[in-house]
């Protein structure tokens, strides 16, 4: 329950007018910051939802396929610099991002999360990866504003932030690629 | 199961038989280093003190801003790093069951590394040719060879990283599941730290050595400083990690008690390392073409780093008072009667932790935007950094070496030396309180730190501050005392003390400690969220200062 009430309250403060301004005036902020901490905040409350509505979770997200499916899909809309010019514009694509990302990326991200094998989980890391980085290269090189709504320097700050993320994903897959827990937690746990 | 019976026997023989002698001898030369290079740099410190209170003038061939940079380098780069490095590989070799023959071979040639680097360094700082500060950022450019030095000191500090990674993840693989030794977590730590944090300025040096080399004819100033502030930010929290390393474990066994929690001290770690690189605008808040909003998301990070530090302060003094209600103290303030104070290894380390309440509060007012535009490079700076690193830190290593040197040299502590260490520590306390408040106060007037003695035509204002500056004389004078007091301990205690067996002081957690969680063993995760918080904080400011860069600057030799 904590949990459900952090997450709920961090959504309440995400949405607060003046902090959403704020987040949303600078590029990088606004996709690096500001989305992912609404994920965050649905991933939080979804251990309510799963104790509450366990069937439901069952029925529709058995082996976490569907769930991670639909996380991806609100994911990758929200990387579209064309979402982000409809959220700034448009009321109703804003109620939407405050929706879709906790609880349609937020909530299926924790229950899918626990019911991947780490095959997939790490076919998820790579393919994230994979995007971060075409998405960083297109932020950096392309000769034009993306966005209406941000300057070109923006935009390359974003792609910057694409890449070293990208990186910090790769060294994660390296490490599990070359060490072993095995190794190093095998009788304890 | 062969192998773990062989690790457990040389563990047990470790413990009985106390470290062997090839372990031993790096430390000891290690320690040798960082106290000859404290002795000269007190000789420089001291000089500079005496000229910058018009007391003596420094001769043309040796001249204060050469005093001033080799004072700075020998201070904080090869006493820190070198007493750091020698400390830990002793915790490594006790911990573990002695270092294995390929970590003894890299901490050998990390050490040859830096002594090559060092040794490049000084001569032309000795020759006039590299008096850039031993902040050495553009747009002042030494001789390419100075920074060449600076790569060497890198590599062998690297290399005594990975030494120390090495021999923990063999432990871990023979000790599958359990958690590391607590101060060998913290040796992980700070060799975690030292890594990603001189990155930075291995990557400044490589832009500066074609700059100073003439073969680009132009730098980015900018980025030069943020890269060496990535890093001097960075160095300070490894000095004040290490520190805090003696104070959660070693200090609660001196004064006979239990350490506090295991948890709290791993998560007090894992704040420390990932907090705080992000930090480093701190440094620059007066520096031009950083955005407001950048410099205030470093400002909280420097200021989260206080967070631990808090966590910190509460253990210690709450291992305190329950040691000393134990030992039948009672009142409110009496309790503090129980502690030994007659004991220099308990002592020292504690007048280090009272001088971080007054050293710590100077630094949140240094991370302040306006209250920095005050005190911004006048002498309260330095003030600041003589009370942290100078005492924090550097008393906690002098009470340190108390117990370090005679277990390493397989010696004990005499009653006469430890009555020499108290008074060391008292001259020490005094000397500082005379010059860290004398250079705090005169700042605050205004007096600009980093000049060589000058009246400015005898300016009323200027004249005003020396009385100040001969009260920072005085206590120049009672600290150079106090070095050659501590030299000579560590001296005598290394070759000349009474052969005898001396403990490595490992306090035990309490008995109802809660269990660890076994995540604070997963360093690839912690390490992966530091690094998403560096690229959170450097990513904007330097995509501005290379994408918007000015002209950029040639090199200027303004000595």
């Amino acid at each position: 329950m904590n949990q459900f009430l952090f997450g709920f309250l961090l959504l309440v403060f995400l949405a607060l007018p003046p902090v959403a301004n704020l987040l949303e005036s600078i590029m990088i902020v606004h996709m690096h910051m500001q989305m992912p901490l609404l994920v965050i905040a649905g991933f939080l409350m979804a251990y309510y939802f799963q104790k509450k509505y366990p069937a439901f979770f069952e029925k529709w997200n058995q082996r976490g396929y569907p769930g991670i499916l639909l996380f991806s899909i609100i994911m990758i809309y929200w990387m579209l610099p064309r979402a982000m010019d409809d959220a700034l514009t448009s009321q109703t694509v804003e109620i939407f991002k405050y929706i879709s990302l906790p609880f349609l990326a937020g909530v299926p991200l924790r229950d899918s999360w626990a019911k991947l094998t780490s095959f997939l989980k790490n076919i998820v890391i790579i393919s994230f990866t994979i995007m971060f980085i075409m998405m960083g290269l297109l932020y950096i090189a392309w000769p034009e504003q993306l966005c209406n709504n941000y300057l070109m320097i923006e935009q390359i700050t974003l792609g910057w932030g694409f890449i070293t993320m990208a990186a910090c994903m790769v060294i994660y897959l390296v490490y599990n690629v070359l060490i072993d827990p095995m190794q190093y937690e095998g009788l304890a746990e | 199961m062969e192998t773990a019976r062989n690790i457990s026997f040389t563990e047990k023989a470790n413990k009985v038989l106390g470290i062997s002698p090839k372990d031993a001898i790096i430390s000891k030369s290690y320690l040798l280093v960082a106290f000859a290079a404290l002795l000269i740099g007190g000789v420089l410190g001291l000089l500079q003190g005496l000229n910058r209170a018009g007391l003596f003038n420094l001769p043309t061939w040796f001249n204060y801003y050469q005093v001033l940079t080799a004072h700075g380098l020998l201070l904080v780069l090869v006493l820190t790093a070198f007493f750091t490095i020698g400390y830990f590989y002793a915790v490594l070799s006790h911990n573990l069951g002695g270092l294995l023959p390929k970590v003894r071979k890299m901490a050998w040639i990390g050490f040859g590394m830096k002594i090559f680097g060092f040794v490049l360094a000084v001569i032309p700082i000795l020759l006039n040719q590299a008096t850039v500060m031993y902040t050495f950022y553009p747009p002042m450019a030494a001789s390419p060879i100075f920074y060449i030095g600076l790569v060497f000191i890198v590599l062998g500090v690297w290399m005594c990283a990975f030494g120390c990674f090495t021999q923990v993840a063999n432990w871990r693989k023979n000790n599958k599941g359990q958690h590391v030794p607590i101060l060998s977590y913290f040796a992980t730590g700070v060799f975690v730290l030292l890594f990603f944090g001189s990155i930075p300025v291995a990557i400044e040096v490589f832009m500066i050595i074609p700059w100073a080399l003439g073969w680009v004819e132009t730098i980015n100033v900018l980025v030069a400083r943020t890269l060496f502030w990535a890093f001097g930010h960075t160095l300070v929290n490894i000095w004040y990690l290490t520190a805090v390393s003696a104070w959660y474990v070693v200090v609660p066994k001196l004064i006979g008690g239990r350490r506090f929690s295991d948890m709290l001290t791993r998560v007090v770690i894992i704040m420390l390392v990932v907090l705080n690189i992000p930090g480093g605008f701190h440094h620059q808040i007066i520096d031009p073409g950083i955005a407001e909003s950048v410099k205030f998301l470093h400002v909280f990070m420097s200021l989260a780093i206080g967070f631990p530090s808090l966590m910190t302060a509460y253990a210690m003094f709450s291992v305190f008072e329950k040691t000393a209600r134990k030992k039948g103290g009672k009142g409110v303030f009496s309790w503090f009667n129980k502690l030994p104070w007659g004991d220099v290894r308990f002592l020292a380390p504690m007048i280090a932790m009272i001088a971080f309440i007054p050293g710590g509060a100077g630094g949140i007012v240094q991370s302040t935007n306006q209250l920095n535009q005050v005190v911004h490079n006048t002498m309260w700076v330095v003030g600041h950094f003589h009370l942290t690193v100078g005492t924090t830190v550097v008393l906690t290593f002098f009470g340190i070496s108390y117990w370090l040197v005679p277990f390493l040299s397989k010696r004990v502590l005499t009653p006469a030396i430890n009555k020499l260490g108290v008074i060391q520590t008292i001259i020490w306390t005094t000397g500082m309180i005379f010059m860290a408040g004398a250079m705090h106060w005169v700042g605050l007037l205004g007096s600009p730190r980093r000049t060589s003695y000058t009246t400015y035509f005898d300016n009323a204002t200027a004249l005003s501050w020396d009385p100040y500056l001969f009260f920072l004389a005085i206590g120049g004078t009672l600290l150079m005392v106090g070095i050659i007091l501590q030299v000579y301990a560590v001296v005598y205690l290394m070759f000349f003390a009474p052969k005898g067996e001396t403990e490595f002081p490992i306090a035990e957690v309490e008995n109802h400690a809660t269990k660890t969680p076994y995540w604070t063993e997963k360093w690839g995760r912690i390490i992966v969220i530091m690094l998403l918080l560096i690229a959170m904080a450097y990513v904007i400011p330097l995509v501005e200062m290379i994408i918007n860069a000015p002209p950029g600057s040639p090199p200027f030799q303004t000595w």
